[in-house]
């Protein structure tokens, strides 16, 4: 309760006052302070804390997320996988709402022996992580992907040719090459609106605060409150993917600084436990192909050099 | 974009490895993982690599082998080895003009190819192959232009001057026939992820067998002197049977690693299994391996051994790249393979919640 107060204080912030207008006669200076009580200064890292215990599959995210960087709808049609027909992330997709149904296939349990409401739905989400150590940024040949001022990963659609190569380095399958315009694609973060002052659309749009846009740091001390309530409240599955120290930081990635609290392992949500960064790998791979090459220089030498006329 | 930003735009940021069990609150299930998805959908995506990048890996692979080998054998042999020297330098010439089409056609915007020399990236393995082919290109392309003036005029100037060329032509041509490995191995795909030794390795061996075979073909063509022929399939007797060990080492830790799925799949299988390894190494090493033992070589043996090459590192090339796509669309392949691995040897200690330090392995 304490945490709803903090979130949530009851007197309206003084900034608040500022605008008796019906009808905005400007775009509001730092927004973001009055809808997500935190100023969005350049230098500082910015993220989101996905509490998944609080998602309730409204798919809003996905809808104010198509509708701010006007992304064209895909997929129409039915999965038949639970009320997730988005599928998944896409070069047009940027937020995907995951639903598992945690139906017990045991025999001796039915639906009406198990835990009610909620406490059998898994919704989460999903979005580009922006990793510390960026994958497909490290992939990207033409600098295209690029580090923000506000700690995020961006595709510049004007240098971008759609090598494709960050598609397949990517750990969470989440940048995706466009047949429409041939570039690749994903979550900004909302770097317009961050660059305007104001909260990136989908957490904007959340309206149970599952999506929670803050500086990182901050965010990450949130999320580690909520968990040891969580806890305490009897809910011991509840973990954190993405913060410092937990599954999906591993092998050189980093802190995510778009992370989640889950309530089921990740590889039930479609999240690696212990990826890693492929450019971990370069170092090793090139010095394996020069060496290679070395060999046959050798052995091409000490052949030529002897053997019969 | 006038700000003062607290790191360059490219700037590397700072790598922090993280503990998986530093973090006191974040209790993991520690239930083994027994292939849980999330419907079975995979959680990355593939590359759309085909047709077009498999033939790449082929000519550039060629192109890069065949410099290294002209130009080894020019410093190693340069008279009485002269065919071969010619031929690869022309071989290299042909692979190195059908390479760069190959790759702008791949693109989703080929307008915009000349984006990939934008930047020097040592992290993008496409960055760096981008850069030595394009070096590779400049040289490669001078050596065969100083080798077409001298056979055209028989001029010592062009000959001395298609040597002085060619080093540096090898030099990158060595990057050539591997980095193709080092680019699959540097993504989050099991299949490539798991042998970043080996692909590299298997790559450059690969490309240099079927730039030995296309110099071969050329040789018989040209009707090159005997000791020169067998000079050739002695040399590539030795690259065939280290292709061959390599062949088992890659298939054995595909195994290990438990992501040789699509390899074991009816298609993929057979074509690994016959032409990738049958034809691309076992049947030229078996023709090579018989007319070196018995001295006899016969002009059919040697022409089908050096077509069997070309066919089964084309073919290799082939499984390779959609086995890798057909690794990335398995769901439990990935997330299998980004299982929490058990600590080596020697650094099996574990922190617990209260800092202590304990030893023995972790239970995930």
């Amino acid at each position: 309760m304490s945490e709803m107060v903090e979130r949530y204080p009851t007197v309206a912030p003084p900034r608040a006052l500022d605008y008796p207008e019906a009808i905005m006669p400007h775009p509001m200076r730092d927004e973001s302070e009055l809808t997500a009580g935190v100023r969005i200064v350049p230098g500082r890292d910015y993220g989101f804390f996905t509490d998944t215990s609080l998602c309730i599959g409204c798919k809003a995210c996905e809808v104010a997320c198509k509708e701010w960087n006007a992304l064209p709808a895909d997929n129409i049609g039915l999965t038949g996988e639970s009320y997730d027909n988005t599928a998944a992330l896409s070069a047009t997709t940027w937020r995907h709402v995951a639903f598992v149904e945690q139906i017990s296939t045991a025999a001796d349990e039915r639906a009406t022996t198990m835990q009610p409401y909620q406490s059998n739905w898994l919704m989460m989400s999903d979005i580009c992580k922006h990793c510390e150590n960026a994958a497909c940024l490290e992939a990207c040949p033409t600098g295209a992907l690029f580090y923000t001022e506000f700690g995020t990963v961006v595709v510049q659609q004007d240098i971008c040719n759609g090598c494709g190569y960050c598609v397949p380095a990517c750990p969470f399958g989440v940048i995706m090459t466009s047949k429409i315009d041939g570039k690749a694609h994903k979550c900004t973060l909302c770097y317009d609106r961050l660059k305007g002052g104001l909260e990136p659309a989908c957490a904007k749009a959340c309206p149970t605060d599952s999506i929670q846009f803050g500086e990182l740091r901050e965010l990450q001390e949130r999320a580690q409150r909520r968990l040891t309530t969580l806890h305490a409240r009897g809910v011991p599955n509840a973990a954190l993917y993405g913060a410092p120290g937990t599954p999906g930081t591993t092998g050189g990635i980093g802190p995510l600084h778009a992370f989640f609290l889950l309530l089921d392992r990740p590889e039930r949500y479609g999240l690696p436990v212990a990826p890693t960064l492929p450019s971990t790998r370069v170092r090793l791979a090139f010095l394996a192909g020069l060496a290679t090459m070395t060999g046959v220089v050798i052995a091409a030498a000490a052949t030529f050099l002897n053997g019969r006329k | 974009m006038s700000e003062m930003t607290e790191r360059a735009p490219y700037g590397r940021r700072k790598r922090r490895d993280e503990d998986l069990s530093a973090n006191a609150d974040s209790p993991r299930d520690s239930r083994p993982y027994r292939n849980e998805t999330y419907y079975g959908r995979p959680s990355i995506k593939p590359s759309h690599w085909g047709w077009l990048i498999a033939g790449y890996y082929f000519t550039g692979g060629l192109g890069g082998g065949a410099q290294v080998i002209a130009t080894v054998v020019d410093l190693a042999s340069p008279e009485r080895d002269r065919t071969i020297v010619r031929a690869g330098r022309y071989i290299s010439l042909a692979a190195l003009l059908a390479s760069p089409p190959l790759l702008i056609a791949d693109l989703h915007t080929p307008v915009r190819f000349y984006n990939m020399l934008r930047i020097v990236r040592p992290t993008s393995p496409m960055s760096i192959g981008s850069w030595a082919l394009s070096v590779f290109g400049l040289f490669a392309g001078l050596t065969a232009v100083a080798q077409g003036v001298e056979d055209l005029t028989g001029s010592t100037v062009a000959r001395r001057a298609a040597r002085w060329l060619s080093v540096p032509a090898a030099g990158m041509g060595m990057v050539m026939a591997g980095y193709t490995g080092a680019l699959s191995a540097a993504t989050s795909v099991p299949l490539w992820a798991a042998i970043p030794r080996a692909l590299p390795t298997l790559f450059g061996l690969a490309s240099t067998a079927s730039a030995l075979a296309a110099i071969t073909l050329a040789a018989e063509a040209r009707n090159a002197p005997e000791g020169t022929q067998h000079r050739l399939e002695r040399l590539s007797l030795i690259i065939g049977v280290g292709e061959l060990a390599l062949h088992a080492i890659i298939s054995q830790i595909w195994r290990a690693r438990d992501v040789a799925g699509p390899i074991e799949t009816p298609k993929l299988g057979a074509l690994h299994k016959y032409g990738m390894v049958g034809l691309g190494a076992a049947l030229p090493v078996a023709i090579h391996a018989a007319q070196q033992l018995t001295g006899r070589r016969s002009r059919t043996g040697t022409i089908i051994a050096a077509a069997a090459t070309l066919a089964g590192v084309f073919i290799e090339r082939l499984v390779i790249v959609f086995g890798g796509n057909e690794s990335a669309r398995s769901a439990t392949d990935y997330l299998r393979f980004t299982q929490p691995r058990k600590p080596r040897m020697g650094q099996n200690r574990i922190v617990s919640d209260d800092g202590e330090t304990q030893s023995g392995t972790t239970n995930r």
